[in-house]
């Protein structure tokens, strides 16, 4: 049996495998699960080394790029993490994380969710010298908007006119979650046929 | 008889003599052809330099007109050379060379700041050659502001200002209210249910890195979890998908076990990791739910299209199930398929709900606070358009060129 | 105060740094720098999840939990690719092939091993069908989780199946032909999906601004732990 044919064979009951979960729990499933636990660890840890440690870490550090010298020093705090009694020095690692990513995060959002989403709303929103059925879009979508910032509100209660606006905007977030529900069902399904051309085609060369 | 040979001759030299002449014809007009596609192209002009904007220096743009043999005349331009050198005098070194049809290049390579540089655009066909005239001085200076990015520095210090106001007018203990957040109501009811039933609580706090603020709003929520979990005398079930989240997580769920007094009850063992990757992890945990059968399941943090495979499977176990994601794109698959989902911001706000604490209340208000500026701005944005009145909207565009000039 | 105050200012710094970066160019290589760092850091805090996977299953083995001979195809898997994925780049097969002879029991049971030692291979054959399978598995449960949504009854879920009705069938061939169905798809999509999303991706902002902003000020600090 040649190599080729052995793979695909073998891609072919784990495919199976994966499948028979939608019966229920089964041994095949359970082997192809804890196959594919092992088999993705293995290959991550791998694959981290190769592309990231050794090219950005040990290669920097043999061309004496000192600066490389501190992750080298907080990826050894964060391993310390395995020794009880040090533990404590991996929080300045994951402080570092935290904290870099928090000060990304700010700004970042603060501009894309945001400044640009106002600046998007203003955009649809100019209602001047267009058809009415635009205008009447543009209102809807402000409607929208100001009921979908009212729904959350947290230092308010859901009573009265807050209360009406924020189911307004309650029927608006509805609307738009079932929109991209249906909007991914043919996208799932496409995966699924795809799945199968490799059984029917790859593996018994029926289609 | 005699003429014959004659007339013959003046056949044979006419046949001969046309072709010689067309030959000649067209060496001539070839020649002249070919003398206008070995003249050097018309050089470039109005060469402009220009600082590039809004960067740490080390990049200058340069700008030209193009060759009137590029898009017209002899069409032979075939790129252009930009070249540089810090004396007008030369000597010059391309640094750039971009096809025929550009106007437009940046050098990136190796400028100084406080240097004049000089540069020339050197227009190039297939036989030659033309320079441009030497343009210059300029600097490639560092500048100190992002003037592109003023309009966000207003924002986020009006928003800081804002929540820092209520994080300290909360500190001196005005009591604040927060709405009821149906799906952290549930979450003690979930919890009393699963030590009824004798079975533990499985909490997935997503598929991100712990940089990820969504992340930390899920390592808020299951500190309170744990506690609560410890004091019913519960088992708690953390599969991980990084080993970092996993490293806190596993803190955070021994402290809460020692809050309710009951560091005996916790077993490092229920928070592990799993594996990073997506649908590696789903399988595993898919296992853990219809094997363990958790009475009830958490899925909080940032989730991708496995959401879908978890939810599903959880509710097919028959699980209380609450949700809690800012991945927009994954909130209808929880909404469908399980009983309570946060809703995006609502995930930011459990931390202040679970655990009433002053400060996080308060900055909870300078969020909703911020939230009616933004109403006003969009209300004062339409008003303003109605009027024709632009400005106002340009704020948000990004580049404010008043400030530029 | 190593336990806590350090990590806080290590937190408040970092954060501070990288916020400051976006608005004063000659910093942006720091948000490169501290990148690539935070990127060395995950992939080598890798480790700590492989002792707690070996951790998890060697204990699985002692205590004979239920299912726990499963656990040796894990910890096979994981070793064999660790095997695989280190071996092969140190050029070990290629100093084995140039030690054995030609045609030699030897050298085919070394062509045997290397092939069976593929990362690559391995990688294709076995993690990516399973990974293909398990995400095509969503097409099966997005219509068990439209069920459970029509089961529901409720306002919310009968606004959410509508509209999910509406747009699936407005994305085929077939449902296009129902006259109307495309323009409302349209619609929805443009006006009040459009306009939702657009109230929570700016609550998201607001939220997670502000959640940062509380990590970096040590407001929020529950991923530090409470005792020192």
């Amino acid at each position: 049996m040649s190599l080729e044919l052995f793979g695909t064979w073998l891609a072919a009951l784990l495919t199976l495998c994966i499948f028979s979960f939608l019966y229920k729990d089964n041994p095949f499933y359970k082997f192809a699960e804890h196959l594919f636990v092992g088999v993705s660890a293995g290959y991550w840890l791998c694959y981290n080394y190769w592309n990231m440690v050794k090219p950005n870490l040990i290669d920097n550090l043999e061309a004496h790029n000192w600066e490389y010298l501190l992750p080298l020093i907080l990826s050894a705090f964060m391993l310390m993490r395995l020794i009880p009694k040090v533990g404590w020095l991996s929080r300045w690692a994951i402080a570092f994380m935290i904290g870099s990513g928090a000060g990304l995060m700010i700004i970042t959002y603060l501009q894309s969710n945001f400044l640009e989403q106002i600046k998007s709303t203003l955009v649809s929103l100019d209602p001047t010298g267009l058809p009415w059925y635009v205008v009447l879009n543009s209102f809807l979508i402000f409607v929208g908007v100001v009921s979908g910032l009212v729904y959350f509100f947290f230092s308010k209660a859901h009573t009265g006119v807050t209360g009406g606006v924020a189911r307004v905007g309650v029927v608006f977030l509805m609307v738009c979650f079932g929109a991209s529900f249906g909007y991914t069902v043919m996208a799932r399904i496409s995966l699924l046929i795809g799945r199968m051309y490799f059984l029917l085609h790859d593996w018994l060369g029926l289609v | 008889m005699t003429r014959r040979p004659h007339r013959f001759l003046r056949r044979a030299v006419l046949s001969l003599a046309l072709p010689m002449l067309l030959f000649v014809l067209l060496v001539a007009t070839g020649h002249a052809q070919s003398s206008a596609f070995d003249r050097p192209p018309a050089p470039v002009t109005n060469v402009a330099l220009k600082d590039a904007p809004d960067d740490a220096g080390g990049a200058i743009t340069i700008s030209w007109t193009l060759s009137p043999d590029d898009a017209g005349g002899a069409m032979d331009v075939i790129g252009y050379d930009v070249r540089r050198s810090t004396s007008p005098d030369g000597p010059f070194q391309t640094v750039k060379s971009v096809p025929r049809g550009s106007s437009e290049a940046a050098d990136e390579t190796d400028l100084d700041s406080d240097v004049n540089y000089f540069y020339r655009v050197v227009v190039k066909d297939a036989k030659g050659e033309a320079p441009s005239v030497v343009a210059g001085p300029v600097q490639a200076k560092v500048q100190w502001f992002n003037l592109g990015r003023l309009n966000t520095l207003i924002a986020t210090i009006i928003y800081i200002t804002l929540l820092l106001y209520f994080i300290f007018h909360a500190k001196k203990g005005k009591k604040l209210f927060i709405r009821r957040l149906a799906g952290l109501d549930a979450l003690d009811e979930a919890v009393g249910r699963a030590t009824e039933m004798g079975k533990p609580i499985l909490y997935v706090p997503g598929i991100s890195q712990i940089s990820d603020v969504a992340t930390i709003a899920s390592i808020n929520i299951l500190s309170g979890v744990a506690r609560t979990v410890a004091e019913y005398n519960t088992r708690v079930i953390v599969p991980n998908y990084d080993p970092i989240v996993m490293t806190v997580a596993q803190e955070v769920v021994r402290e809460g076990f020692l809050a309710a007094g009951k560091p005996d009850a916790y077993d490092e063992h229920d928070v592990f990791y799993v594996t990073t990757n997506q649908f590696a992890f789903v399988a595993a945990v898919d296992g853990i739910m219809v094997r363990e059968k958790p009475a009830t399941n958490l899925f909080i943090g940032m989730f991708f299209a496995e959401s879908l495979i978890l939810a599903e499977t959880g509710a097919s176990t028959g699980a209380i199930q609450i949700a809690g994601t800012d991945a927009v794109a994954q909130i209808p698959f929880f909404i469908a398929a399980c009983d309570y989902t946060l809703i995006g911001e609502e995930l930011y706000a459990a931390s202040a709900y679970l655990s009433r604490a002053p400060l996080l209340l308060g900055s909870l208000k300078g969020q909703d606070w911020m939230k009616i500026c933004l109403i006003g701005c969009i209300a004062v944005g339409v008003v303003t358009l109605l009027f024709g009145i632009e400005s106002f909207r340009d704020f948000f565009e990004t580049p404010l060129m008043i400030f530029r000039q | 105060m190593m336990r806590r105050q350090v990590p806080l200012l290590i937190c408040f710094v970092a954060g501070i740094v990288m916020l400051s970066q976006n608005f004063i160019p000659p910093l942006t290589w720091v948000y490169q720098q501290a990148l690539e760092w935070a990127r060395i850091i995950s992939a080598i805090a890798l480790f700590i999840g492989l002792i707690s996977l070996v951790r998890v299953h060697t204990m699985k083995l002692k205590r004979k939990a239920a299912n726990y001979r499963y656990s040796y195809v894990t910890l096979f898997a994981l070793c064999y690719m660790i095997i695989a994925g280190f071996l092969t780049k140190y050029g070990l097969f290629v100093k084995l092939h140039a030690g054995c002879d030609t045609g030699s029991a030897w050298e085919w049971i070394v062509t045997a091993l290397e092939k069976a030692l593929n990362f690559q291979e391995i990688f294709l054959n076995v993690q990516i069908p399973i990974q293909a399978t398990m995400f095509s598995l969503l097409a099966f449960y997005i219509a068990s989780a439209a069920f459970r949504a029509f089961k529901a009854r409720t306002f919310e879920a009968t606004l959410l199946l509508i509209a999910a009705m509406i747009v699936m069938l407005g994305r085929v061939p077939l449902g296009q032909m129902i006259p109307g169905v495309k323009e409302i798809t349209v619609w929805i999509l443009d006006v009040p999906n459009t306009a939702a999303k657009r109230g929570i991706m700016i609550g998201v902002g607001l939220g997670m601004a502000s959640t940062s902003l509380k990590i970096m000020l040590g407001i929020e600090r529950t991923y530090l732990g409470m005792k020192d």
